[in-house]
């Protein structure tokens, strides 16, 4: 079977933060918005929540506006994909599209107003995480990069990194295993434990190859909260500095 | 966007269960619109046209493809005789261009026959008059579907079934 259209991807575009990577949205032009996207990206347990509440506490003591924003937060969308997670009836291509879904939706109700506002978007998971997921998967990867053409590009993205075993003892300790966080819909097996660890394996895998790509600062997700936080406010700190200087000066 | 990519999740739903399946079987499916309706309706609202072709780029070439075109001015009569009431979206009421839900719709679907029009060069669809009455229409779309399945067609096989 052939299919629809043929997809011509183009030559990788260098990625320019606070602008659409693709076409982006037409009718939403987002040109000299003053406000910054940091994205929080990491696998689960690596403390990413933790490390967004303190850094929105010390941001917001520096006169920062700071909204949230996280996957599968969206009004529009979280019942649904709730329902349709609990139906076992996704596939791989629906799950993509959801997440998708979501995504925009946030992206014109709470991102890019906040951007317009001049706030500090801090975003627990970004488009990676959907990447990341959507490439275990084993769906297209020019295709997703299209897909999230309209997605814009972060100031900042700190990547959490972490090794399996760590991992799975901090998942082990806190809630536990999910089905969907152990790709139980991927039929690697019938045990948890080892569908879990297969999963999050390969899900580390995708994070790393899309390091250089999208341009993540990699922190250490093993070290104490206080170090990691230090670290995450020492990188942020220097980047406002230095586009607070650029816009005062223009 | 949003409006865009919860269709796209609906067809690749559909497509999966739906379409593939049969096709897979060697049966034939008839698709009330497919994704050219997404193509042409997605551009009328202002989303990117490369980028909704590609999202779509999943789906499965059609082996023939009909648009039914009529102008704008006989697809609102027909509504209006049927007294429907015009849909939020259908009207593209959504897009704040007015708010007579007639007139909206009348700019909103303009827009997507344009679009419409550009698919039917881009993708070589075959176009069928739908101004005429059903049983001509019926006539024309047979001929087009039995020529593509190198099937027998005869006037007096529908002459039979209107009768």
């Amino acid at each position: 079977m052939n299919s629809l259209t043929n997809s011509s991807p183009d030559a990788q575009n260098t990625i320019r933060p606070g602008n659409y990577y693709g076409n982006g949205i037409p009718y939403l032009p987002i040109d000299g918005y003053p406000g910054k996207i940091i994205a929080i990206e990491g696998t689960d347990g690596v403390g990413r929540s933790t490390q967004i509440r303190l850094l929105r506490e010390w941001l917001e003591i520096q006169g920062y506006g700071v909204i949230e924003t996280g996957w599968t937060r969206s009004e529009l969308m979280q019942p649904t994909i709730e329902l349709a997670k609990a139906s076992n009836t996704l596939n791989k291509l629906t799950f993509v599209l959801l997440y998708a879904t979501d995504f925009a939706d946030r992206l014109e109700k709470e991102i890019i107003p906040a951007l317009k506002a001049g706030f500090i978007v801090l975003s627990d998971r970004y488009i990676f995480t959907a990447m990341a997921r959507a490439g275990v998967r084993g769906v297209d990867r020019t295709w997703m990069r299209n897909l999230y053409g309209f997605a814009i590009a972060p100031h900042l993205v700190f990547y959490l990194k972490i090794d399996e075993k760590t991992l799975i003892r901090r998942v082990l300790q806190s809630r536990g295993m999910d089905f969907w966080e152990s790709g139980m819909d991927m039929k690697l097996g019938d045990d948890i434990y080892e569908s879990f660890r297969a999963y999050q394996r390969s899900l580390l895998r995708e994070y790393t190859s899309m390091a250089d790509e999208f341009g993540f600062r990699v922190l250490d997700a093993r070290r104490k909260v206080e170090v990691i936080q230090d670290e995450l406010r020492r990188q942020i700190g220097a980047f406002l500095a230095e586009s607070d200087a650029a816009t005062s000066t223009a | 966007m949003t409006f865009s990519l919860l269709h796209a999740t609906d067809f690749a739903d559909r497509l999966l269960y739906n379409i593939v399946p049969p096709l897979k079987a060697g049966m034939i499916v008839l698709a009330d619109r497919y994704a050219y309706t997404a193509f042409a309706r997605d551009a009328a609202r202002g989303v990117d046209r490369r980028w909704v072709r590609e999202l779509y780029s999943f789906a499965v070439k059609p082996d023939i493809a009909v648009y039914f075109r009529v102008p704008i001015e006989v697809s609102t009569d027909r509504l209006m005789a049927r007294r429907v009431k015009l849909k939020f979206y259908e009207a593209g009421l959504d897009m704040g261009w007015s708010n007579n839900a007639i007139e909206s719709f009348r700019i909103f679907q303009g827009k997507v026959l344009d679009e419409y029009d550009r698919l039917v060069e881009e993708f070589g669809l075959s176009v069928v008059n739908a101004v005429g009455s059903i049983t001509e229409q019926q006539r024309t779309f047979r001929k087009l579907i039995s020529q593509h399945l190198e099937i027998e067609d005869t006037d007096e096989q529908l002459d039979e079934q209107l009768a």
